[in-house]
């Protein structure tokens, strides 16, 4: 299963490289070519530099379909315990070690992924521990960019005049909006499918002619 | 690895809910996920199955013919998997939705792993094969969505006239619909064109919002064909922009609604809106048991049948009215006129009596009295004539009492809400379900909303509804036994309306008016408690299910009597029953049961 690890073995820094080096697609590339890489993190806490990665979720999407074939789902060892946050994501220490080591993680998703465009909801917060698992593992990570499912969400329903409070941009509540079905809370897998779904819907809000760069602009 | 999400739903998709857990995952990783916006054509030559997990899909014939609806858990695709020929089938999305998608070789490897996974798709084809055949649909029950298509042609108000009638050459079509904001804000047909701009000389750069039509009558997706001719014909207009869940979807034209019914007697509505004398609506009137005949004959489900009924007592009363007005001059104020009971949950089965009164917009004093007055005898005498004979208990417009501005019903009910007195219990269940038949519509939604205001949560109220409800309890004797009554005329057997029905439709109104559920149809008013989460889903199903039931055994059984030549009975014999029907009628009943000592639980504990 994590065949990339074993062979062929290549530089770690040669994975960075060779990540960055892999152009990713135009901002004038129609959404329905775009190959995107839908992923979620359970963590220990909300900041990067102290708390950990407990599980990672990712499916990727392509010409408009979730590959469920590719979908995977790790539980990484975590240097520390993790304490308190196990009443959130469900996983305790002892399953934990039976997870993979947090490089492994981040080479399989760099090695196996490149030109991938990234999404997440509320993106920003996987990337940063994203990063900050890179420059510890490679000593420097790739300037992660994502497309950012909350954020679309917000603008969709700031453009309807509506009023906004937190709870309306949860995956949960986004995904009632779209009439798509739940996700169970904070299990890695479902909640990146579950994204992944959402995003699909969104886009398809749009026009069928919609580009990367039109759906980069609403994700601001 | 699985997403528990898609193999939860295969778990519970026949044929392949007898796979077990590793199984499941096995085929989940040969599937993709896609999500079809409504009115989008799906690719059906990708040569994969594809399985419906949410939404609504229409398959077409090469030769336009709608042959099926697809929903969640359906499936399409297997037919060119199973015979490697390639169908000239269109499948159009009704409603958003998410398909997966099984790879060829998924569905080949399945197919061979498990013998009834291949039956199950085998006889699957050989049912479609009949569809093709068998395509007379039931013309009673068609619904907008079976004849409108997902097709959306809309032009934005600020564009000229010119670019209207290039649009309608272009996608010929005879209207367009003119959409502000993803709203809808009027229509413009090419009569308009013709009489709005060429008749009056105006420049082709006008714009559309200068001769549209304002705020068009518009249906629901999933209302009846019938009630689509109804407004047609009531208003004289021949386009009815179609909403779903508010939002628009298309538009339907008289010529849609003709060439879907050519056969239909409930042309009958359209017959009687186009009455202007007694005589005329008379005449009308006595073609409904011919017409409840037919519906019979044709084998429509009861619910639906009483459906029609009711519309057709709209059409008769909406008729009278006008035909009031036509002799007493315009009203001195504005009106609605009320429909309680039966009529107004849209259930009159054949033996339905008046109940009926009057939302006034100022006090009914003078002349304003005097008009109503006059007004309500014409049309409860004409209703009377028409076989809608005057209510027994004179819940009636042509009662004094039932003829009320807005502040004095909502005192009236308020009374009732307040201090539930014996009486106003009995009348809770007819005047608690109340719809407008003519007239204005916002004067009624105030007073609904006042009502509600009132009822929701209202503990002590709930209180002496439920236990009021609870005196009736299904005919099931302590070893399940039924429990038969006599009549006067000495015949013993079910009442299946006191000892049924209208349990059923108390349960349904008591949890409705407990949180503000404006829905008066019975089984509306189930569906909705269940998707507001009042009532377990399971539970409302259950109901709904007996409700059908018990409808469909009452409806036959008066079509019989009338047969025969009798008056129409609510009592049954459960002599002529077959045993499967005494079975089910227990469940039925027990179904009842629980569902009472539920709202008992609910309701009825100590304050």
């Amino acid at each position: 299963m994590f065949g990339w690890f074993k062979n062929p073995p290549m530089p770690i820094n040669e994975i960075v490289r060779s990540y960055d080096s892999t152009p990713m697609p135009s901002p004038k590339t129609p959404v329905s070519e775009v190959n995107f890489l839908v992923l979620d993190l359970e963590l220990t806490g909300l900041d990067p530099k102290k708390d950990h990665i407990v599980s990672a979720g990712w499916v990727p999407i392509r010409q408009q379909e979730i590959m469920l074939g590719d979908s995977a789902h790790y539980l990484v060892k975590s240097p520390v315990g993790v304490g308190q946050s196990a009443v959130i994501h469900g996983l305790h220490d002892h399953q934990l070690l039976k997870g993979i080591e947090l490089c492994e993680l981040v080479q399989g998703l760099l090695s196996q992924y490149p030109g991938y465009v990234l999404v997440a909801h509320h993106a920003q917060m996987d990337l940063a521990f994203l990063t900050v698992a890179a420059e510890r593992c490679f000593g420097r990570s790739p300037k992660f960019k994502a497309i950012d499912t909350l954020k679309i969400e917000w603008q969709r329903l700031h453009n309807k005049g509506k009023v906004l409070t937190k709870d309306m941009l949860r995956l949960n509540s986004c995904l009632a909006r779209h009439k798509l079905p739940e996700a169970p809370q904070h299990h890695a897998l479902a909640d990146a499918f579950a994204c992944a779904q959402l995003l699909l819907s969104q886009i398809r809000q749009h026009s069928s002619s919609m580009t990367l760069g039109e759906l980069q602009s609403l994700s601001r | 690895m699985e997403v528990t999400e898609v193999t939860k739903f295969l778990a519970e998709t026949t044929p392949f809910d007898e796979l077990d857990t590793a199984q499941l995952q096995e085929l989940a990783r040969q599937m993709s996920v896609y999500y079809v916006r409504g009115g989008e054509e799906v690719n059906t030559d990708s040569n994969r199955l594809m399985i419906v997990r949410t939404g609504v899909f229409s398959l077409y014939s090469d030769q336009q013919q709608l042959l099926t609806k697809l929903q969640s858990g359906d499936f399409y695709g297997y037919q060119q998997l199973l015979t490697d020929l390639s169908d000239q089938d269109t499948l159009l999305c009704d409603e958003d939705g998410l398909v997966y998608w099984l790879s060829a070789e998924g569905f080949q490897q399945v197919r061979y792993q498990y013998k009834n996974i291949d039956l199950f798709f085998q006889r699957l084809f050989g049912r479609r094969l009949h569809q093709y055949k068998a395509q007379s649909t039931n013309r009673f029950t068609l619904k907008i969505i079976d004849v409108a298509k997902a097709r959306k042609v809309s032009i934005s108000p600020d564009a000229t006239v010119q670019q209207a009638a290039a649009m309608m050459t272009e996608h010929r079509v005879s209207s367009l619909l003119v959409e502000q904001q993803q709203k809808l804000v009027g229509i413009i047909t090419d009569r308009d064109l013709r009489s709005r701009v060429v008749a009056e000389g105006l420049a082709a750069e006008s714009k559309v919002s200068e001769v549209m039509t304002n705020k068009p009558f518009t249906i629901e997706l999933h209302a009846y064909l019938f009630e689509a001719v109804q407004l047609m014909s009531q208003h004289n207009i021949h386009h009815l922009p179609v909403l779903r869940d508010e939002q628009l979807f298309g538009m339907i034209t008289a010529t849609d609604v003709i060439r879907a019914q050519q056969d239909h007697p409930v042309y009958l509505i359209g017959e009687i809106h186009r009455q202007h004398s007694d005589d005329g609506i008379l005449q009308c009137a006595s073609q409904i048991l011919h017409l409840s005949q037919s519906l019979s004959s044709q084998q429509v489900p009861a619910h639906e049948a009483s459906h029609v009924l009711t519309t057709v007592t709209d059409a008769l009363t909406q008729s009278w009215i006008k035909l009031a007005i036509q002799r007493l001059g315009p009203p001195p104020c504005v009106f609605t006129w009320l429909g309680f009971g039966s009529q107004a949950r849209m259930e009159q089965g054949l033996n339905a009596d008046q109940d009926n009164a009057l939302l006034l917009e100022k006090e009914p004093e003078g002349a304003i009295a005097q008009y109503f007055e006059q007004l309500a005898k014409i049309v409860c005498d004409g209703l009377n004539e028409c076989g809608i004979v005057y209510c027994p208990g004179n819940i009636m417009a042509s009662n004094p009492e039932l003829r009320l501005s807005l502040k004095g019903w909502s005192k009236q009910f308020a009374r009732w809400i307040q201090t539930p007195t014996p009486e106003a219990l009995l009348k809770s269940s007819i005047f608690f379900d109340l719809r407008p038949i003519y007239g204005s519509k916002s004067l009624f939604n105030a007073l609904q909303q006042d009502i509600l205001a009132r009822t929701t949560d209202k503990a002590v109220f709930l209180y002496h509804l439920s236990h009021n409800a609870l005196k009736g309890t299904p005919p099931l004797g302590f070893f399940k036994t039924f429990t038969l009554e006599r009549d006067g005329k000495q015949k013993k057997g079910l009442d299946l309306k006191k000892r049924g029905l209208i349990l059923i439709t108390d349960l349904a109104r008591i949890y409705s008016l407990s949180k503000g559920i404006s829905a008066i149809n019975t089984r509306q008013r189930l569906m909705q408690l269940a998707q507001q989460k009042v009532m377990d889903a399971k539970d409302s199903q259950n109901l709904l299910d007996a409700f059908d039931v018990l409808a469909q055994l009452r409806w036959d059984k008066h079509q019989h009597d009338i047969a025969q030549g009798h008056e129409a009975s609510n009592l049954l014999d459960p002599a002529v029953l077959s045993g499967l029907q005494r079975h089910q009628l227990k469940d039925v009943f027990e179904v009842i049961n629980q569902a009472q000592s539920q709202m008992k639980y609910r309701f009825c504990r100590e304050l």
